[in-house]
C-alpha cells in the first residue's frame, strides 16, 4: 500500500487521535505521520482514549490492541466505549500482535483495518487517508486472517451471505495476501480500485457480523498466524 | 564439597544404595554388600532402608526445580548419575554418563549395570527387562535357602515363611506406590496410571493384612480373630473419621503448594527465555548501535524469535510445509538483511514434494532479496490437495528468458526441482517487481523419500 497514490476524494485534512500505551511510539508515529494529517489528541488507557474520542471527535483513532486499564479488553473495549458516535469516527487497529484473536476480537468490535507496527510513515498515512474515506484496510496478514477463516473454497452463492466469500472477493484476498496493492490488485483483475474497495469493504462487513462460530473457534485455536 | 543425598531414580528397590554410594563416594556395590550385611544383623539394614526411602528426596524431585534459570546452581556440577535424564526434567546440560558404569562381568552382587544407565522412559511397565528377572532370581535364591535350611535340620515350617514374606511384598508393593505418587504428582495431573497404582496399592494392602492374619492366627483361635478383626475395622473407621478433616486440608494444602511450584516454575521458564534472548539482542543492540543494519538485522531476528516462543501452539505443527517455510524465509531474513513477510492459509504435512516447494521458494526469496531488495511478500495457501507460494518482491524486474544459461538458480534450483517433483513454477517479472508462483499437487500415492 505505499506506493499508492492517495485517494482524490480526500478531505483536506484529517484528524486523528493516537492510542497507545507506549509514549516513544505514540511521538515516533506523530512525527511519521503525514503533514496533512493533524494529531488532536493521544491517549495510554482504555479510559483516557474513550475520554480523548469524546471530546475531540476525531476523523481516525490509530488504536493500538493492546491497552492498559478498563476491563483489559483493550482496543476492542474503546471500540465499544464509543459505539454513540458513529460513522464519523473510524478505527484503525495497530498492533504487534499476530495472534488471531487479538486482531477478530478488535475487527469485529467494529474496526476498518489492521495493521502491524513496523508499518512505514507512508504507509500507515496512506491507510489513515483510506479510513477517512470510508474504505477499509487490509494489510497481507489481515486477509490472510480472512482467507483462513473463511475458507479458500467456500463461495457465497448471493452476495448477501455472510458466511461465506464470493468468488470475486476471494480473488481479492488472495491478491492482497500475496502482497498487492488495492491499485495493483485492480489492475490484475481488470477492475477499478473503487471495486476493489467495495469488495474490501464487504468482506470487512462480513468479517465483522458473520455469525459463523467457526470463526471465533477457529481465532481461539489458531493462535499463531 | 560432597553430593547432595538424593536417592537415584534408578535403583532396584527405592534408589537408596545408590544414592548413598554417590554420596559416601564409595562403590555401589560396597553399600549393597553392607545394607545387606546389616539387615542379616537383626534387621537393622531393613529399618535403615525404610527410614532413608521415607525421608530421602528422589532425585528428579530435585531435577524439576529450575535449574536452568538459577547459573549458581551450576556452579557445582550435579553427581552425574543422580541427574539422568528423567522424563519431564529439563535436559540437564552437566551431566556426562560416567563410562565406567558399565557392567562388570561376573559379578555376584546386584549388576551395576542398569543401575546408572540412563533410563528408558519409562511409561509401559514398572519394570524394566532384567529387573524382573532379578526378582524372581532372589525369591528363588530364598526359596532354595529355605529348602537347604530344612535338609540341613532347621525346622523352617512354611507356615512361618509365607506370612512374613506376604506382608513384606505387601509393604513393598504399597511404599512403591507411594513413591510414584510423590513422583507422578509433580509431573502430571493426568493420572494416566491411576489404575494401575489403585490396584498396585489394593494388592498391597491385602497381602499385608493375609500375611497379618495368618501370622496372628497361628497363635490364636480362628473366632477370636474375627472378633479382633470386627474390632481392628472399627478403630481404623473411626480413626479415619476423626483425621479425615485433617487429611483434607492437607491435601488442600498440597494443591496449593503444587499450583504455586508451577506458577513458579513458568515464571522462572520466562524469565529465563527472556534472558537468554531479548536482554542479550538489547545488548548487542546497544552495542551495535552505529550500523543501523545489524540492528534491524538484530531487531528483526529477535522479533521472529519472540513470536514463534509466543504464538507456536505446543500441539507441534513442527514438521509441517508453514513451519518450514517460515524457518527458511528467517534464515534469508538474518543472512540478506531484508524483511520477509509471510502470510500463509492452511497447512500441509511435509513430504517430499512439499519439502521441494519450499526449498525453491526460499531460492525466490533469496533472489528476491538479493537482486530487489526491500520487503519480500510471501503467501503460502496449503491444503489437502497440494500447495500453492507466491513470492513476491518490488525491484526493477529482469526478464526470465535473458537470464544467460549457466546461471543455476533459477533454472536448476526453481523450475526443475519443481518439475522433479511434479510441480511447476512460474515466473513473472514486470518494472512493478516479480513474482515466482509455485504450485506443487499433493499426491496420495507417493512414498516419504
Amino acid at each position: 500500500m505505499t506506493d499508492e497514490p492517495v485517494p482524490n476524494n480526500l478531505p483536506p485534512s484529517v484528524s486523528v487521535v493516537v492510542v497507545d500505551d507506549h509514549a516513544i511510539f505514540r511521538s515516533g508515529l506523530r512525527s511519521d505521520l503525514d503533514s496533512r494529517i493533524r494529531v488532536v489528541g493521544e491517549a495510554a488507557t482504555v479510559e483516557e482514549a474513550v475520554a480523548v474520542v469524546r471530546a475531540r471527535r476525531p476523523d481516525v483513532v490509530l488504536l493500538d490492541v493492546h491497552l492498559p486499564g478498563g476491563r483489559g479488553g483493550g482496543g476492542a473495549e474503546v471500540i465499544a466505549g464509543c459505539g454513540d458516535l458513529g460513522a464519523t469516527t473510524r478505527f484503525l487497529a495497530l498492533s504487534v500482535s499476530d495472534s488471531a484473536e487479538d486482531v477478530v476480537a478488535v475487527i469485529r468490535a467494529g474496526a476498518r483495518g489492521y495493521v502491524t507496527k513496523t508499518i512505514s510513515g507512508a504507509g500507515i498515512s496512506d491507510a489513515v487517508f483510506r479510513i477517512a474515506s470510508g474504505d477499509a484496510v487490509f494489510s497481507p496478514r489481515l486477509a490472510g486472517f480472512v482467507l483462513d477463516a473463511f475458507g479458500t473454497a467456500a463461495v457465497a452463492s448471493t452476495g448477501t451471505e455472510l458466511d461465506r466469500l464470493s468468488a470475486r472477493e476471494l480473488e481479492v484476498m488472495r491478491l492482497i495476501a500475496r502482497g498487492y496493492s488495492y491499485k495493483e490488485v485492480a489492475k490484475e483483475l481488470f477492475i477499478s480500485v473503487k471495486t476493489v474497495e467495495t469488495h474490501v469493504s464487504a468482506v470487512l462487513r462480513k468479517l465483522q457480523l458473520s455469525s459463523r462460530h467457526e470463526l471465533t473457534r477457529w481465532a481461539a485455536e489458531r493462535r499463531l498466524l | 564439597m560432597k553430593p547432595p543425598l538424593l536417592r537415584s531414580p534408578d535403583g532396584l528397590v527405592a534408589g537408596v544404595c545408590g544414592g548413598l554410594a554417590v554420596h559416601l563416594g564409595v562403590q555401589l556395590r560396597v553399600v549393597r554388600v553392607l545394607m545387606v550385611l546389616l539387615a542379616l544383623a537383626g534387621g537393622a539394614g531393613v529399618f535403615l532402608y525404610a527410614w532413608l526411602w521415607i525421608f530421602v528426596p528422589m532425585a528428579s524431585d530435585r531435577v524439576a526445580a529450575p535449574l536452568r534459570f538459577a547459573p549458581a546452581a551450576l556452579k557445582t556440577p550435579p553427581p552425574p548419575a543422580l541427574f539422568l535424564p528423567a522424563a519431564t526434567a529439563l535436559p540437564s546440560p552437566a551431566a556426562p554418563h560416567p563410562p565406567a558404569a558399565s557392567a562388570e562381568p561376573g559379578n555376584a552382587a546386584p549388576p551395576v549395570a542398569g543401575a546408572f544407565e540412563p533410563a528408558p522412559r519409562r511409561t509401559g511397565g514398572r519394570f524394566r527387562p532384567g529387573r524382573k528377572e532379578l526378582l524372581l532370581g532372589v525369591a528363588l535364591l530364598l526359596l532354595a535357602g529355605v529348602f537347604t535350611a530344612q535338609e540341613l535340620g532347621f525346622a523352617v515350617s512354611l507356615r512361618q515363611v509365607l506370612p512374613v514374606a506376604a506382608a513384606g511384598v505387601g509393604a513393598v508393593l504399597a511404599w512403591s506406590q507411594l513413591d510414584d505418587a510423590r513422583r507422578e504428582g509433580l509431573r502430571n495431573k493426568a493420572g494416566a496410571d491411576r489404575a494401575a497404582g489403585l490396584a498396585r496399592l489394593l494388592l498391597g494392602l491385602v497381602l499385608v493384612m493375609v500375611g497379618v492374619l495368618v501370622m496372628v492366627s497361628g497363635t490364636i483361635s480362628w473366632d477370636l480373630t474375627w472378633a479382633t478383626l470386627l474390632a481392628t475395622g472399627a478403630v481404623l473407621a473411626g480413626v479415619a473419621l476423626v483425621l479425615a478433616p485433617w487429611a483434607l486440608r492437607f491435601w488442600k494444602d498440597f494443591e496449593d503448594e503444587r499450583a504455586g511450584r508451577v506458577r513458579e516454575a513458568a515464571r522462572a521458564e520466562i524469565a529465563a527465555h527472556l534472558h537468554d534472548s531479548v536482554l542479550q539482542t538489547l545488548a548487542l543492540i546497544q552495542n551495535r548501535a552505529g550500523s543501523e543494519q545489524d540492528v534491524v538485522r538484530l531487531a528483526r531476528a529477535q522479533e521472529r524469535e519472540l513470536r514463534h516462543w509466543l504464538y507456536s501452539d505446543p500441539a507441534g505443527h513442527s514438521g509441517n510445509l508453514t513451519e518450514r517455510l517460515r524457518a527458511l524465509a528467517g534464515e534469508v531474513e538474518d543472512s540478506y538483511g531484508h524483511p520477509v513477510e509471510v502470510v500463509a492459509v492452511g497447512d500441509a504435512p511435509l513430504t517430499a514434494g512439499q519439502e521441494a516447494l519450499a526449498q525453491a521458494a526460499r531460492e525466490a526469496i533469496v533472489n528476491a532479496a538479493k537482486h530487489a531488495g526491500g520487503t519480500v511478500s510471501v503467501y503460502l495457501e496449503a491444503g489437502p490437495s497440494g500447495s500453492e507460494a507466491f513470492i513476491r518482491d518490488r525491484g526493477p524486474g529482469f526478464d526470465p528468458l535473458a537470464v544467460p544459461a549457466d546461471r543455476l538458480g533459477i533454472r536448476e534450483s526453481i523450475t526443475t526441482r519443481m518439475q522433479r517433483h511434479g510441480g511447476t513454477a512460474t515466473i513473472r517479472s514486470g518494472p512493478d517487481g516479480t513474482e515466482v508462483r509455485l504450485s506443487m499437487p499433493e499426491q496420495e500415492n507417493r512414498s516419504h523419500d
